[in-house]
């Protein structure tokens, strides 16, 4: 896959059907990926495809300009879908170079198994369902659903819907949404007051370092409303009220263009499960719409588009 | 409008329940948000048929149910509000032909996410009154707030730490334990 990746991408460069390849390569630290973005065919080579290319792609891409080509596994091609309905970018600008994702594995969960810090394990690799670890010549196997990232579990799409060139095997979803959404069930379970006080709580950790914003795909607006300051909706300071507005109107911002990759929580400096709040909103457009946000190009975004009857019983 | 992005502008040093003296029993503040076209002339219909309704709404005149954004709803209940109404023309009838349509899929969507985070669903309302329902916006509003007695005051951005409370803020909130 990565060969063949590496191949098309320079083939495309070379020829100059494109301007940009955005991909991923190694990453300074072990195990970790970054994003690539070149210009240069020989740059290609540095390309990579493994179970630890964790970033969403798709968020480079409103500030892209000429013709792109882009690694896109599911998760990245929805969002594209997403962009390209909204009008930021062009489908004809885009080389979609599709990858059949198995799901990214999260190094958090594997640290946490193990007990060990990434530095010191020898070699995580994947093979089917089983994933291996090996610390000090010793091999440690756990299934896939220990390790991957909860995002990755309830994915819906692993095959890039929309696509020029397919890189792999086409894979099949199979969603396991009851273990992805233990953090969900476990707070309807609360009393409103009690899920209150437990946003209060994570909310408070917040540095307001903005990450989740920026690392979001769907997140495009030129000028954040938390940087408006007449009038200032939000303090800028870090504190709990504000931080959970912040997160609150930057969920309703992203209903219907969130497509639950999970990029918020990854990124987030203070593990706020920021995954709560998204996919609670992903299933409510869905369950009131039926809009799954990222699945058709031609589809129209879920704040133009409008039934004659819907949701009546919220109103009066 | 005016009123409200002043209010925006004070930041959260305005207080809503200030309004009150102290003695007197706790009422719900509502805020309602109604468009121009239809609950305004519907509320100011109520008004000259002398229909009578609580007079807990503040009313902010919008120029329709769709320029209601989610940020005056988060913003309304952060400055101290007990609740928001948000009030346009019924589906069909606007004035600007889609825009109660996409309101009342935005306010579909802030009602129920607001639920689960765990605001009270009565205090996000929404209804439909058109410039002839003088009466359906009387007991649209005797409604809501009621609603708003039985849910109590609101506290959910109170501070409750350490009685690290603000002055203004923890006089609300002594006023409402007392009643």
């Amino acid at each position: 896959m990565e060969q063949k990746l590496r191949q098309e991408a320079k083939a495309l460069l070379e020829q100059k059907k494109i301007d940009w390849i955005i991909g991923f390569e190694a990453g300074s630290l072990k195990f970790t990926t970054t994003p690539l973005i070149t210009k240069d065919a020989a740059d290609t080579e540095r390309l990579v495809i493994n179970p630890f290319i964790t970033n969403n792609l798709a968020s480079f891409l409103t500030e892209m300009k000429g013709r792109v080509a882009i690694v896109a596994k599911g998760c990245e091609s929805r969002s594209i879908v997403s962009l390209i309905q909204d009008n930021k970018v062009a489908r004809e600008d885009l080389v979609i170079l599709g990858v059949p994702c198995p799901g990214i594995i999260d190094l958090a969960k594997i640290e946490r198994l193990v007990g060990k810090e990434r530095d010191e394990l020898d070699d995580i690799s994947r093979d089917g369902d089983k994933v291996s670890v090996k610390v000090n010549g010793k091999k440690k196997d756990f299934t896939a659903s220990d390790v991957l990232f909860d995002h990755c579990l309830a994915c819906e799409l692993p095959t890039p819907q929309e696509y020029d060139i397919l890189l792999g095997e086409e894979r099949k979803p199979s969603p396991e949404l009851k273990v992805s959404g233990q953090n969900i069930a476990a707070l309807k379970e609360l009393t409103s007051t009690e899920r209150w006080a437990s946003w209060e709580k994570e909310l408070s950790r917040c540095i307001r370092c903005y990450a989740c914003r920026n690392v979001c795909p769907a997140c495009f607006c030129q000028r954040c409303f938390v940087e408006e300051t007449e009038p200032q909706w939000v303090m800028p300071m870090p504190r709990w009220q504000d931080n959970l507005i912040f997160q609150i109107i930057r969920n309703i911002h992203v209903a219907g263009r969130c497509t639950d990759c999970g990029e918020c929580e990854r990124v987030c400096p203070v593990n706020i499960p920021l995954r709560s709040l998204t996919r609670e909103m992903y299933d409510i457009v869905d369950e009131l719409f039926k809009f799954k946000s990222g699945m058709d190009k031609d589809a129209l975004p879920l704040m133009v588009h409008y039934e004659q009857e819907e949701a009546e019983d919220l109103f009066r | 409008m005016k009123l409200f992005l002043r209010l925006c502008y004070n930041g959260t040093s305005f207080d809503p329940r200030s309004e009150m003296s102290p003695e007197s029993e706790w009422e719900p503040k509502l805020l309602g948000f109604l468009c121009r076209w239809c609950s305004y002339a519907g509320a100011d219909l109520a008004g000259t048929s002398r229909k009578k309704y609580p007079a807990n709404i503040r009313i902010i005149k919008v120029p329709c149910s769709g320029r209601v954004d989610s940020l005056f709803i988060l913003k309304a209940l952060r400055l101290g509000f007990d609740g928001v109404l948000v009030s346009g023309c019924h589906p069909g009838d606007c004035h600007y032909q889609t825009g109660n349509y996409r309101a009342r899929r935005r306010i579909a969507i802030i009602k129920k996410f607001l639920e689960y985070l765990g605001v009270e669903p009565q205090r996000l309302q929404a209804s439909w009154v058109s410039a002839s329902e003088g009466g359906k916006f009387a007991e649209v509003v005797t409604d809501v707030t009621q609603d708003l007695k039985e849910v109590g005051p609101n506290q959910l951005f109170e501070r409750k730490k350490n009685g690290a409370k603000t002055k203004a803020r923890s006089e609300g909130a002594a006023r409402a334990k007392e009643d």
